[in-house]
């Protein structure tokens, strides 16, 4: 039986024209909004001119709404690639083939934890000292900044499933990202943030200082540049390799206007078993 | 120390109390040019011209290249460009505070009226949240409760929106209801302290809310800087020479020059706003060289220097003028007396007391403690340079240009009085000649008043000092070359002008002039070591049982141990050092109870501990 993600990849091939019509239509890179948009627009172009002088083809770049605007534009060909959480990644995989190409490389890694943040003076010392208490985390769409922080209760048997988690925390917030859910732990607004890896360093230090990690997530794999399947072979060749270089010291100052990792990897699908894990007991993937 | 730059920190405050140096999140363009007005404002005298540009214009520290002005209202608009024309601060004050609190007013009914649509709440309040940024820390000095409220506000303001979920998953419908209240939380406040029909004059501009400064209630609200600032090291990190060093020495023999090294990097120190900024010497004056990122909008006209004597740091000393300086290097200090541009401090000692006391505000410094500090700076070298010999003259490693300029340098013009360059800039003497000169690079103060003469500056590692002359007007060497050239009718040709320039670059070069990290040798590992260096000046002032100076180096090294572990390439050893530094304040805890045995105990703890994690210290 074909299904879904198959029936899309042989759709898609179907669809695809030869390598010389790619060639001549370029690439299209959609991005995923931060929290800056204006500067992102910014950014792009200085990536895109890069890429175009890399490749010799036209690439052009524009951010989409959401992650689903960016999996529906590498769908319907607005888009040949995409930059990617693990976790839409999956999502994107399952629903119309997507093919990662490359992970971001953060401090020698290409993966992250989700962590759970306390103050240093809490007295907090287990995740179930946080019942009833308040928590600040990142964002409802987040790997680390929601759902693996909030998976380590799960796997501690203190919640059920993510709905019940409002009735083991006081209350729980979404901050808007990584660092207003730091800044609100350590302010004292809440008890505990849930964020990725280092969110930490997006405090001063001297609040440093004050904060634990009370607990840490299995590793994520890091975001992902995407690729809609069906996607010319030699043009994704040479894109992946252009972005490997990126990691060249005369390049690297590049890196700063693409979500600022420290450079990419190459990567396959395996990498994301662990992720799929999770998208399916979490009801995201069937 | 600071050594800071290479962290990725995004501090959402601004540059404030205490702080090592971090660098700021961009500000949103309205919010920046309000904080530039704060600080600007408090500038004596104001300084109109920079005040309109920081709306006219971008400014540093802004998001986006844009101007201020284009992201207000027209009635906004035109109230700030009144003010600016009236030169009435309080009035920019109003009119500049209005167009913040009406900006997150606006931006919040945005965001209710994109509630559960396709464009979504997020972004508005995003925009409203980084105006707000703009009143924060004065809500949170002056009204404590209040802040938490509104913070906790914003977390339901941006919890309630609902989700458009992941791909068709986990959608929520927003919370109108919650919204609504979080949102009546914050407007209210904001009306009743930031959008009003009168303000009370102030004398100084904060953002500290109305109703707290009209009640009259003594605020301390924290020092800070205006977005921009860039008090970090410089991001090329400068090599220091110290001769003891290069000579075989380790700095924690000589407890003297250790304790000036940490009296060097203390901000404690210098007073007022530079100590709770977390300011010192080394801020500056990067390892024996210069800060050439040093940057405060407002008082720097380029990077690498700042006006020292402003209304800011002691307004005491405020010349009210705005004259920057650009940071020299006290690379060979010892060898460079007199010291200032216009050579007005015979001796290290009273200089070093001059920039504590005159231009940041510091108590008077101990004997011992200036005795420590310039024991530390006449250590400094120059970067040694083998393109000459310690007379001064090139050796074979000099090109042949450079060889003709040698020439040149020691030829005599009738536009020098009969003199040649070597005449002052005297290679045997380090190519100066202790002196002070009018060379026509300065302006009298007043219409038949007598200009300021400039002591001959070396030409020691002058390759890497640009910008140079004592204003810094002439951007290279070879500039310098084409203005002795002009204004004292040298009658040089292009390839006499060449040589002369490769002739300097020559004998202002220098070996390894920056640091160089990698791996474990990280900037964290050269702060570990320094620090802990400047800690074992302890094995001296314990059994002298020095109570002030002890106290005086755990609050300087302990927060900075616990404040660098933020830039360690090693994360996972970062509570090592929480903890170790924790053992060092207990060092000062006993010692300022005078309990001698326990403070020994504490120190003798701090040196098994730093044996034990000093592998992982990078």
């Amino acid at each position: 039986m074909l299904n879904r993600r198959l029936f899309m990849a042989a759709a898609c091939a179907t669809l695809a024209l030869p390598s010389s019509g790619f060639a001549a239509q370029g690439l299209k890179l959609a991005f995923i909004p931060q929290e800056n948009p204006e500067k992102l627009l910014g950014d792009i172009k200085i990536v895109t001119g890069w890429l175009t002088e890399q490749l010799g083809v036209p690439v052009t770049g524009f951010v989409t709404f959401d992650h689903a605007a960016a999996v529906e534009a590498l769908r319907n060909g607005d888009a040949d690639i995409s930059f990617m959480g693990a976790l839409p990644f999956v999502l994107a995989e399952d629903q119309i083939g997507a093919i990662p190409l490359l992970s971001e490389v953060y401090r020698g890694q290409p993966s992250y934890a989700g962590r759970v943040f306390v103050r240093r003076d809490s007295g907090i010392k287990t995740l179930a000292d946080l019942k009833g208490l308040d928590i600040a985390f990142a964002d409802p769409v987040s790997e680390s900044g929601y759902l693996y922080p909030l998976d380590l209760f799960v796997r501690d048997g203190l919640i059920a499933d993510a709905p019940d988690a409002d009735n083991f925390f006081g209350q729980k917030f979404f901050a808007g990202g990584y660092q207003q859910a730091m800044q609100a732990m350590a302010n004292g607004l809440v008890d505990a943030a849930g964020a990725s890896q280092y969110a930490d360093l997006l405090l001063t230090p001297e609040q440093q200082a004050e904060v634990v990690v009370l607990a840490e997530s299995e590793q994520i794999p890091s975001h992902a540049i995407i690729a809609r399947p069906g996607i010319d072979a030699d043009l994704q060749s040479r894109f992946t390799l252009a972005m490997l270089r990126l990691n060249d010291a005369e390049n690297r100052h590049l890196l700063a206007y693409l979500y600022g990792p420290d450079g990419y990897v190459a990567t396959d699908p395996a990498v994301y078993e662990g992720v799929r894990a999770t998208a399916r007991r979490y009801g995201y993937l069937k | 120390m600071k050594h800071l730059f290479f962290s990725l920190i995004l501090c959402l405050f601004p540059i404030a109390v205490n702080a090592t140096a971090i660098e700021q999140a961009p500000w949103e363009p309205r919010a920046a040019a309000y904080r530039l007005t704060l600080f600007l404002g408090n500038l004596n005298p104001t300084p109109w011209d920079k005040l309109e540009s920081s709306w006219t214009a971008p400014v540093p520290g802004s998001a986006l290249p844009v101007s201020a002005l284009s992201r207000v209202t027209e009635v906004e608009s035109a109230d700030i460009r009144e003010a600016l024309r009236t030169k009435d601060r309080q009035a920019l004050f109003e009119a500049s505070t209005t167009a913040i609190s009406g900006g997150i007013l606006r931006h919040l009914d945005a965001a209710e009226t994109a509630l559960g649509t396709s464009s979504g709440a997020e972004p508005e309040i995003a925009i409203a949240e980084a105006l707000f940024r703009a009143f924060e820390d004065g809500i949170a000095a002056a009204d404590a409760s209040a802040a938490k409220e509104i913070g906790r506000a914003w977390l339901v303001l941006n919890s309630s929106v609902g989700s458009a979920g992941l791909l068709g998953n986990g959608i929520e419908d927003p919370n109108t209801i919650a919204f609504a209240e979080a949102k009546s939380t914050i407007s209210d406040y904001v009306e009743q302290n930031y959008l009003l029909a009168e303000f009370t004059p102030r004398s100084k501009l904060t953002p500290i809310p109305e109703s707290i400064f009209v009640s009259g209630v003594q605020v301390d609200l924290p020092a800070t800087l205006p977005p921009g600032s860039d008090i970090a090291d410089q991001r090329e990190f400068p090599r220091l020479v110290l001769q003891f060093e290069e000579a075989g020495e380790d700095e924690a023999n000589l407890p003297l020059v250790a304790y000036g090294d940490m009296l060097f990097d203390s901000p404690e120190i210098f007073g007022g706003p530079a100590q709770e900024l977390g300011i010192t010497c080394s801020t500056c004056h990067n390892r024996s060289d210069v800060n050439r990122d040093f940057f405060i909008p407002g008082l720097s006209h380029r990077p690498g220097g700042m006006d020292v004597d402003s209304a800011f740091f002691n307004p005491m000393f405020n010349d009210r003028t705005d004259d920057h300086l650009d940071t020299p290097s006290m690379r060979g200090i010892r060898f460079t007396a007199p010291y200032g541009r216009d050579g007005r401090e015979p001796s290290l000692r009273r200089f070093v007391r001059n920039v504590i006391v005159t231009e940041f505000a510091g108590k008077e410094p101990t004997p011992f403690q200036l005795d420590a500090m310039v024991a530390y700076i006449r250590q400094f070298d120059f970067l040694p340079n083998p393109k000459i010999d310690r007379a001064g003259l090139l050796t074979d490693l000099a090109s042949d240009a450079a060889k003709r300029g040698e020439v040149l340098f020691n030829t005599k013009f009738a536009g020098l009085d009969d003199k040649s360059c070597a005449s002052c800039h005297t290679p045997s003497r380090h190519f100066r000649d202790g002196k002070t000169y009018d060379i026509g690079t300065a302006e009298p103060p007043f219409p038949g008043g007598t200009p300021t003469a400039f002591e001959t500056p070396t030409l020691r590692n002058v390759n890497f000092t640009a910008p140079y002359m004592h204003d810094g007007s002439l951007p290279t060497l070879a500039s310098v070359v084409d203005w002795f050239d002009s204004t004292k009718n040298l009658g040089l040709n292009a390839d006499q002008r060449a040589d002369l320039t490769a002739y300097i670059l020559a004998v202002g070069d220098g070996e390894e002039p920056y640091q160089h990290f990698e791996g474990t040798d990280s900037v964290f590992r050269l702060s570990w070591e320094e620090l802990t260096t400047f800690a074992s000046t302890l094995d001296t002032l314990l059994p002298a049982q020095d109570a002030e100076n002890i106290a005086l180096l755990v609050a300087t090294v302990a927060p900075d141990l616990a404040a660098d572990a933020s830039a360690m390439t090693n994360q996972a050893a970062k509570p090592d050092v929480y903890e170790f530094a924790a053992i060092l304040r207990a060092v000062g805890v006993a010692s300022a109870a005078g309990d001698w045995h326990e403070a020994n105990r504490q120190w003798n703890a701090f040196k098994i501990r730093q044996a034990e994690i000093d592998e992982r210290m990078f």
